[in-house]
């Protein structure tokens, strides 16, 4: 049976044609404006070089993205999504639908008023934030019977593994004749919290403008007097205008910054149905990413301190396959921590959210910033030497340094709950990570000598993110509770006593 | 206190890290000769050539004596029908538990040196870290390599 070929939207050509320009702007530039300079030679095409190759290349470009819609097509066939392309080499790639992890959806301005979405198709093989497949541009009905097709496909598969239960066949074509389950809105952004996320977002903005303030402040204290008067007006007259010009680029980096943020993140919205999460978010270019539950593998909670003053933090999850973002998606980018249990819980229902209380023994303490004094004591040394006496403010580090280890020191704890374990730890910014069993690859122990005599050590959970592994780490824990964690850990040592979710386990093995 | 791995790695294993020592320390005579030979043309200080020769010294001592023996006695190994276990480290001591229904693969390697000793490497991959046991008998590491990946086949993922 042949199946329909699909093409793609002809705004396919203009989206392209526009990306491809994007991307050769700064060869093109250099091209034209080099080149342009030395037109009196005589020789017409030493003269006007850069403009013919110039001109080669926009026309390539352009005429690129109308070939790439003209030999662009894609249908269904087998069980598998193909799609063919390209004009000299030909090139064909199948998916087989039960390969096919999620479908993202992004509208950007030109997609807009045809009503047309960009698709990405992402397979667990998808890596370094490239979707498998990309159709620049179809429809919205288009988009709709890809997204049947691959749901219907995985379905006859799964019905064919267990094609012995015809009341399962029955009962899957009533499902297929349904629309899929409405899926249900968990989590958005207020119009407040957008504004507070879009302004406080740009963070290292505003610490830079504090910075140049407090720089500004502190050219008076500058020996200028030792220099002569005239001279000394000069540079300080230079100096303040330099501040100023720079002042205001950080004042118009971080309005621009507070503006994208603005936009990328308007109208975001996380709904939840049985097996994903779709997240939908921007103003100008809508975006709508799907993540399947089950490649969910840790979920953090972050707060920096500033926000941890006012109460918020955010939610990222750690997913095996890698989406549009990246493997680390940003699920709630700015929440009250009091309301974030409610929504958290209605897309987890299994995970415990109680607070870490296990705290770390307070021998391990000098640990956290004792090392620190090998790259400290250096640094003081020189620029105190150089720079004497001002550079003594330089010890001011010590206390600094330390005053940060013993904060990351109380701020650590864990909680062991059932087949969960949460583990709290600081950076600079708290981060606390959800994280449950089977989603550990490996677990380490790690133990200098000068720990083994404080009998504390420093535990590894290893999580897969994406291509890579994401490592939930707690220094200093006690030893017996690290070999704790591990015996928790190790599945031929399941021990009792731990809850009864860990009982209920057992049974089931 | 946790009870280590039982097992040992193979004793040629120290021979050949012992070799791979000698070699390094080879490469580090090659440019000490060099900084004498610049010290000997350009007359510089002479104690340049003492502390060449004791950073040599040094090297093959720590690289050649010290470092492999720590390294060996700590290394251990064991595998178990769920889950595999190992310690090793100089100055950071390593525990690392990788659970049977975690285990992705499983490889054997075997370079031109280990060859030789008839020694063979096993490395075993989860889906997010690689782990290896570096020194084998090859017959031993080939026989472990079965086992692991017919206890990861068997082993039922919980929960």
């Amino acid at each position: 049976m042949s199946e329909p070929r699909y093409k793609l939207h002809w705004v396919t050509v203009l989206v392209e044609t526009l990306k491809a320009l994007k991307e050769a702007i700064l060869p093109l530039a250099v091209v034209l404006f080099t080149g342009s300079r030395n037109n009196t030679s005589g020789n017409w095409f030493l003269d006007n070089w850069s403009l013919v190759f110039g001109g080669v290349l926009v026309i390539y470009l352009l005429s690129s993205g109308l070939i790439k819609w003209r030999r662009f097509s894609y249908w269904f066939e087998d069980g598998e999504l193909r799609i063919e392309s390209g004009l000299f080499v030909r090139k064909k790639r199948y998916i087989p639908f039960e390969r096919i992890q999620s479908l993202n959806y992004t509208e950007g301005i030109f997609h807009r008023p045809f009503g047309l979405v960009k698709v990405q198709i992402e397979t667990a093989a998808s890596s370094g934030g490239e979707a498998e497949a990309e159709l620049t541009a179809v429809t919205r009905e288009d988009a709709d019977i890809i997204k049947k097709r691959i749901a219907e496909g995985k379905k006859r598969k799964s019905q064919e593994a267990e094609s012995e239960f015809e009341e399962g066949m029955e009962h899957a074509e009533e499902e297929l004749s349904s629309e899929e389950p409405e899926a249900k809105r968990v989590f958005s952004l207020s119009p407040k919290e957008l504004i507070l996320l879009a302004t406080t977002s740009g963070g290292i903005g505003v610490i830079f403008s504090g910075v140049a303030i407090f720089l500004t402040q502190f050219g008076e204290l500058l020996p200028l007097d030792k220099v002569s008067d005239e001279l000394a007006g000069l540079i300080k007259f230079g100096v303040f205008v330099v501040v100023l010009l720079i002042l205001l680029g950080l004042f118009i980096a971080w309005l621009l910054s507070v503006a994208m943020t603005f936009f990328s993140y308007y109208g975001f919205t996380v709904r939840v149905s049985d097996e994903e999460m779709i997240i939908t978010r921007g103003l100008l270019e809508k975006k709508r990413t799907t993540v399947p539950l089950s490649r969910i593998q840790s979920v953090s909670f972050i707060e920096n301190p500033l926000r941890q003053l006012f109460g918020y933090g955010r939610l990222l999850v750690h997913s095996a396959g890698a989406s549009g973002e990246g493997s680390t998606i940003q699920l709630f980018p700015l929440v009250k921590k009091k309301s974030l249990y409610a929504p958290l819980h209605e897309i987890f229902p299994g995970l415990d959210l109680r607070e870490p209380e296990e705290k770390l023994p307070k021998r391990g303490r000098k640990f956290y910033y004792r090392i620190d004094f090998l790259w400290m004591i250096p640094i003081i040394a020189v620029v105190g030497w150089y720079f004497y006496p001002y550079g003594l403010f330089s010890l001011l580090l010590v206390p600094a340094v330390m005053g940060l280890g013993m904060w990351q020191h109380r701020s650590a704890a864990y909680r062991i709950v059932g087949n969960q374990v949460t583990i709290r730890s600081r950076g600079i910014s708290l981060q606390t990570s959800y994280t449950m069993r089977k989603r550990i690859q490996s677990a380490n122990i790690r133990q200098t000598i000068f720990q083994s005599r404080k009998e504390v050590a420093s535990i590894h959970l290893n999580v897969k993110s994406g291509m890579g592994t994401h490592d939930v780490t707690l220094r200093q824990m006690d030893l017996k509770e690290a070999e704790r964690l591990l015996a928790w850990y190790e599945p031929s040592h399941e021990v009792s006593g731990n809850g009864h979710e860990e009982g209920f386990v057992d049974l089931e093995k | 206190m946790r009870s280590e791995p039982v097992n040992r790695l193979s004793e040629k294993g120290l021979t050949v890290w012992r070799l791979y020592g000698w070699m390094q320390t080879g490469a580090v005579l090659l440019l000490a000769i060099a900084a004498g030979v610049l010290t000997f043309f350009f007359e510089w200080p002479w104690y340049i050539y003492i502390i060449a020769g004791a950073v040599v010294l040094l090297y093959g001592w720590l690289f050649i004596y010290l470092f492999p023996k720590i390294r060996w006695s700590r290394w251990r190994y064991e595998v178990r029908e769920s889950e595999i276990e190992l310690q090793h480290g100089i100055f950071i001591v390593t525990r690392t538990l990788v659970p049977m229904v975690r285990v992705q693969h499983v490889d054997t390697a075997q370079g031109p040196i280990l060859k030789k000793y008839g020694l063979s490497a096993i490395s075993i991959s989860s889906a997010a870290t690689v782990h290896s046991i570096p020194a084998l008998e090859a017959e031993e590491a080939d026989e472990l390599r079965n086992r692991i990946s017919a206890l990861a086949k068997v082993a039922e993922d919980d929960v």
